[in-house]
């Protein structure tokens, strides 16, 4: 803006003034352009509203999608006549003040745009009453303020919105079927209860109703009453929290995720948002656990410091933006992975699988001092823009705490070895404290090998140190080698990946593809324990080789894994690089097989190393390396319940 | 069949059968155990299909006849008789057991589903001394191959020369071979590569200095001794050539306590990795340090005086393999002998002045060493 009339250039301050403000109404109409798109976002505004006036009980019914009519009533803290009549105005609000209460502001409304805005292009009538006074009816047409008068209502507010576009029927083509738009409004007003517990709320359309969602005591419950119980059971539970930035949510169990569309919500404190690079973030965490390609649901809510987030980027507060993004969505990452290494997380024949089991928050040691204010989206009674509830109450009810929920399962039988029992040569059973383990020997080994390897490669098997770009993994290795080939690898720190001389040194002939292979891979093969040279042709010598086991044959499984790296499999394309694609197809070839009799020290080895490993679930396939059945369940079946 | 045999002879009978008899078989007849009674007394057979072991024992036979048995059922029930006269006949499929006052009665099955035995001619057999096969055999079946995609590892080479005879077991990581001094004249060189588990048969059975006989046909290997048979089916060749990977330039010679080397190794096993057992040894002159290091456990070193005075040499080894090996050595002291970090160790037993044995030797390759 200028400020000094000396900078006007001459031209232009002899020009006839054209500039001039607009009108109220028309100002209004172009904001609605950005606010009020479609009658899903009048019903997203006034059911916002609603929840900045605390209300525990929200009911919205429209008719004909809403284009008729949308009705938002309320129970919560309502207006006087002089609010009521200035809530109309552009720019009145009751939730900021001072530009520093942008920072941090809990309320989801804060502009004062949407009643003007949406007053601007419907018939609107507002009925409010403040407790114990009288109520306030405002009658507003097109923008234009008709009357206000007193009307008999309980606390609350209600806004009546008719004929919307009725005066702009240029948006008003561009509204869709009825059906589409009752869709957007059960859309919107769903993500609106999934981040707003503890109010009801009820949906009808044409007087009949979509959604009935009474006040939740937690998430599962109201993901059960939204999409019905057999969805929530689908649900395991995630909470992280990392330099002040808390993550909780639920995932869903990498054993049913499915090709269908997923549904993915992310909140941070309180508030939708979309977000493609958290998301992004979430596939990442899955990876091995489920099939390349698939889309995990999730739910997943953010609370970061005051002042770490931006709200205020988008028009219709859409996107968010973070300060530390790096340090959201390694947090996201690293929660949802630390939901998919626990037992909950494994596959299960149980028909009815446990809910969800709410934990009290996982801080780690180095955590920021923010608040544990997460739980307020899991726990009833709290409100956003109240205080946390404390320790204690968190604790009761559906809220399990940490150590109990998780150390009582993950590592079965604390108190003595399990007896394990080799079904077919080829499943491990144990048994857990919640019921049965079976486990398949042969992902199980996977699963071992795969994250030894990757920790002898420098890398872990999950964290961002993983993500190496393609190109540099060949130098990154060449780095770590001798010009001499004395590629030494410190086997004893570096997670035991060692290399036993042969006797009888194996000759490979190889295909011409097989011998590229062995070409760009010499030194990763190395270090995974293959000591080779080529012998002339497209011949090579093994010298050493690891041995994962004692049933090992390093000939068959240098074979297997050449012949799959020179020819492609879905497994090397899931590969993000060298290491991995080395990594994988070696745990997927040296690996035990199905079929091997294994003693019970053996059995006993292979499990006690399994849970040993970050994700002792599930194997780098995308497949589970547990089965678990619960007692439960087994009750049930038995007709003990 | 009708036949009186005593209890202690129908129990070492059986015993001595049973380890032939599969657990878990998919035809059952080779559960049971074949009973035979003649005028030579009851023979007592049982087979795997790989190997078959079959024994003569006394009685008192009535009538001759034949019929199948359960093994394990049987087995139990003779543990379980009285010290009395067991008498034992047949009607039809039916197995009739009377001792004492208890008698049983067992479904059989006909003789003629059991397996024949593979026709193996004693006419030029071998003969020797049962003591020193099982010698030769205890030395080296123990380190065999347990991994199944070389099958030719997975037997024991056996090697029979007019002068010599040589027993090579090896999974490729470390390899046992002992000599012993023959005399058969004029039969030339033999090889014959023997399922493990036909020479622990030999080996329980045949231990005493007796004379046995080895007889072959072209896929199986016969012992006998006595009224005792083994047969045994035939790995084919050929075996690879274990001669020419015995390092005969190994210029590191050291000289050691066995037992003070098992002691230390047992120790260090017990922080080394899991998988790998893998263990560091540095020679020094007069001086074998151990240290192992394990990134979830820790760490720990040992020493131990020794008789070396070649130059310092750093050398992994899988723990569990050197072990083995020691486990084997007959005499308290030690011999080893390297060359390079990545090349074969031996191991062989020191006899003391005067003493004299067949020649051993162990070999055990090197696990890769970090710098
Ligand atoms: N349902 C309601 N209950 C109580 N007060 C309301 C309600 N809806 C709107 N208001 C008041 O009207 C003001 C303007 O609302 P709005 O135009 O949506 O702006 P904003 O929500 O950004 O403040 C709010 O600040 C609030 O004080
Ligand atoms: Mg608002």
């Amino acid at each position: 803006m200028l400020t000094r009339t000396e900078q006007i250039p001459q031209a232009l301050q002899s020009m006839p003034r054209r500039i001039h403000v607009l009108p109220d109404t028309l100002a209004n109409q172009i904001a609605a352009g950005e606010v009020v798109e479609r009658p899903a976002s009048v019903v997203k505004e006034l059911v916002e509203n609603a929840l900045d006036a605390a209300a525990t009980r929200i009911e919205v019914s429209i008719q004909n999608g809403g284009k008729t009519e949308i009705r938002v009533a309320d129970d919560g803290c309502g207006m006087g006549r002089d609010d009521a009549l200035l809530a109309l105005d552009r720019y009145a609000t009751s939730k900021i003040a001072r530009p520093e209460d942008l920072k941090g502001v809990r309320t989801l409304g804060f502009r004062g745009e949407a009643l003007p805005s949406i007053a601007s292009v419907s018939r609107l009538t507002l009925e409010t009453a403040e407790p114990g006074s009288v109520g306030t009816r405002v009658r507003v047409a097109g923008g234009r303020v008709l009357g206000a008068e007193d009307c008999a209502r309980q606390t609350g507010t209600t806004v009546l919105v008719q004929s919307l576009f009725f005066n702009v029927p240029a948006r008003a083509k561009f509204l869709k079927g009825a059906g589409v738009e009752t869709r957007g409004i059960v859309d919107i007003l769903s993500t609106l209860a999934l981040a707003n517990l503890s109010s009801a709320f009820l949906l009808q359309s044409n007087g009949r109703t979509l959604l009935e969602l009474p006040a939740a005591v937690d998430l599962p419950t109201r993901v059960a009453d939204l999409w019905g119980d057999e969805i929530a059971r689908r649900f395991i539970s995630v909470q992280l929290q990392r330099e002040g930035v808390s993550v909780a949510g639920l995932v869903e169990r990498p054993d049913v995720v499915s090709p269908t569309p997923r549904r993915a919500h992310l909140f941070v404190g309180g508030r939708p948002f979309r977000d493609r690079f958290l998301i992004a973030a979430l596939d990442r965490a899955y990876r091995t656990t489920i099939v390349q390609g698939l889309r995990p649901s999730a739910l997943i809510y953010l609370d970061v410091p005051a002042g770490a987030v931006d709200v205020n980027v988008h028009p219709s507060k859409a996107e968010v933006r973070f300060r530390d993004r790096d340090l959201v969505e390694g947090t996201v990452e690293a929660a949802v992975r630390e939901g998919l290494a626990g037992l909950d997380s494994a596959a299960t024949l149980d028909a009815t699988p446990a809910m969800p089991q709410i934990r009290r928050l996982t801080t780690e040691p180095r955590g920021g001092g923010v608040p544990d204010n997460q739980l307020a989206f899991f726990v009833a009674g709290a409100r956003r823009g109240e205080p946390p509830p404390d320790e204690d109450a968190a604790a009761g009810g559906a809220v399990v705490p940490l150590d109990e929920a998780v150390a009582a399962d993950a590592v079965p039988e604390p108190e003595g070895p399990p007896s394990l029992w080799q079904l077919h040569d080829t499943y491990i059973l144990a048994e857990s404290r919640s019921g049965l383990l079976l486990i398949d020997q042969h992902s199980a080994h996977e699963r071992i090998l795969y994250e030894q390897l990757m920790r002898g490669f420098g890398s872990t098997p999950h964290g961002p140190d993983g993500v190496r770009p393609e190109a540099e993994s060949g130098s990154v290795a060449a780095a770590a080698v001798g010009e001499d080939g004395e590629d030494e690898v410190d086997v004893g720190r570096s997670g035991g990946v060692a290399s036993q001389r042969l006797l009888f040194p194996l000759t490979l002939r190889l295909s011409p593809a097989e011998y590229t292979v062995v070409e760009d891979a010499m030194v990763l093969l190395r270090r995974a324990g293959f000591e080779m040279e080529p012998f002339g042709g497209r011949t090579v010598i093994v010298h050493a080789a690891p041995q994962p086991h004692p049933y090992f044959s390093p000939e068959r499984c240098l074979r297997d894994m050449l012949a799959e790296l020179a020819g492609g499999s879905e497994l090397t394309r899931a590969a993000r690089n060298q290491h991995e694609r080395i990594a994988m197809t070696f745990a997927c070839k040296g690996a035990i097989k199905a079929g091997q009799r294994l003693s019970p020290r053996e059995m006993q080895e292979l499990f006690d190393r399994l849970f040993a490993t970050e994700l002792p679930y599930h194997d780098v396939h995308g497949r589970p390396t547990v089965v678990r059945l619960s007692l439960q369940e087994l009750e049930r079946r038995f007709g003990r319940t | 069949m009708k036949f009186t045999i005593t209890r202690d002879n129908l129990q070492q009978g059986l015993a001595s059968v049973a380890a032939s008899i599969p657990t878990r078989t998919t035809l059952p007849v080779l559960s049971n155990i074949l009973i035979e009674a003649d005028g030579a007394g009851v023979r007592m057979s049982g087979t795997d299909l790989d190997i078959a072991v079959s024994l003569q024992v006394a009685a008192d036979v009535e009538e001759e006849g034949a019929l199948t048995v359960p093994a394990k059922k049987l087995q139990e029930l003779a543990r379980e008789l009285p010290e009395n006269p067991v008498r034992i006949s047949t009607k039809a499929d039916r197995f009739e057991l009377a001792c004492g006052r208890a008698s049983f009665k067992l479904n059989g099955m006909p003789r003629d589903e059991f397996p024949t035995f593979p026709a193996v001619d004693f006419h030029d057999a071998w003969k020797l001394s049962g003591q020193v096969l099982s010698t030769l055999i205890h030395q080296t079946s123990f380190a065999v191959s347990t991994e199944e995609s070389r099958p030719i590892l997975n037997g024991v080479l056996w090697q029979l020369g007019d002068r010599e005879m040589r027993m090579v077991a090896t999974n490729g990581h470390r390899l046992a071979v002992m000599k012993q001094a023959v005399n058969f004249p004029g039969a030339g060189r033999v090889d014959l590569i023997i399922p493990p588990k036909a020479l622990a048969q030999v080996e329980r059975l045949f231990a005493g200095g007796e004379e046995i006989e080895v007889g072959r046909s072209e896929n199986h290997l016969g012992f006998r001794q006595g009224g005792t048979r083994i047969f045994t089916r035939l790995i084919e060749g050929p075996y690879p050539n274990y001669e020419q990977v015995i390092p005969k330039d190994n210029d590191k010679h050291a000289d050691a306590d066995k037992a003070g080397l098992i002691q230390a190794l047992r120790r260090m096993s017990v922080v080394a990795s899991e998988q790998t057992h893998r263990v560091r040894l540095s020679f020094n002159p007069g001086l074998l340090r151990f240290s192992v290091e394990s990134p979830d456990l820790g760490e720990a070193r040992e020493e131990l005086e020794i008789d070396y005075q070649g130059e310092p040499l750093d050398i992994g080894f899988n723990a569990a393999y050197l072990l083995e090996v020691l486990r084997y050595i007959p005499t308290a002291e030690v011999h080893l002998t390297f060359k390079a970090p990545e090349r074969a160790a031996t191991l062989e037993p020191v006899r003391p002045e005067g003493e004299s044995g067949p020649d051993y030797l162990c070999l055990v390759m090197p696990l890769r060493l970090l710098e």
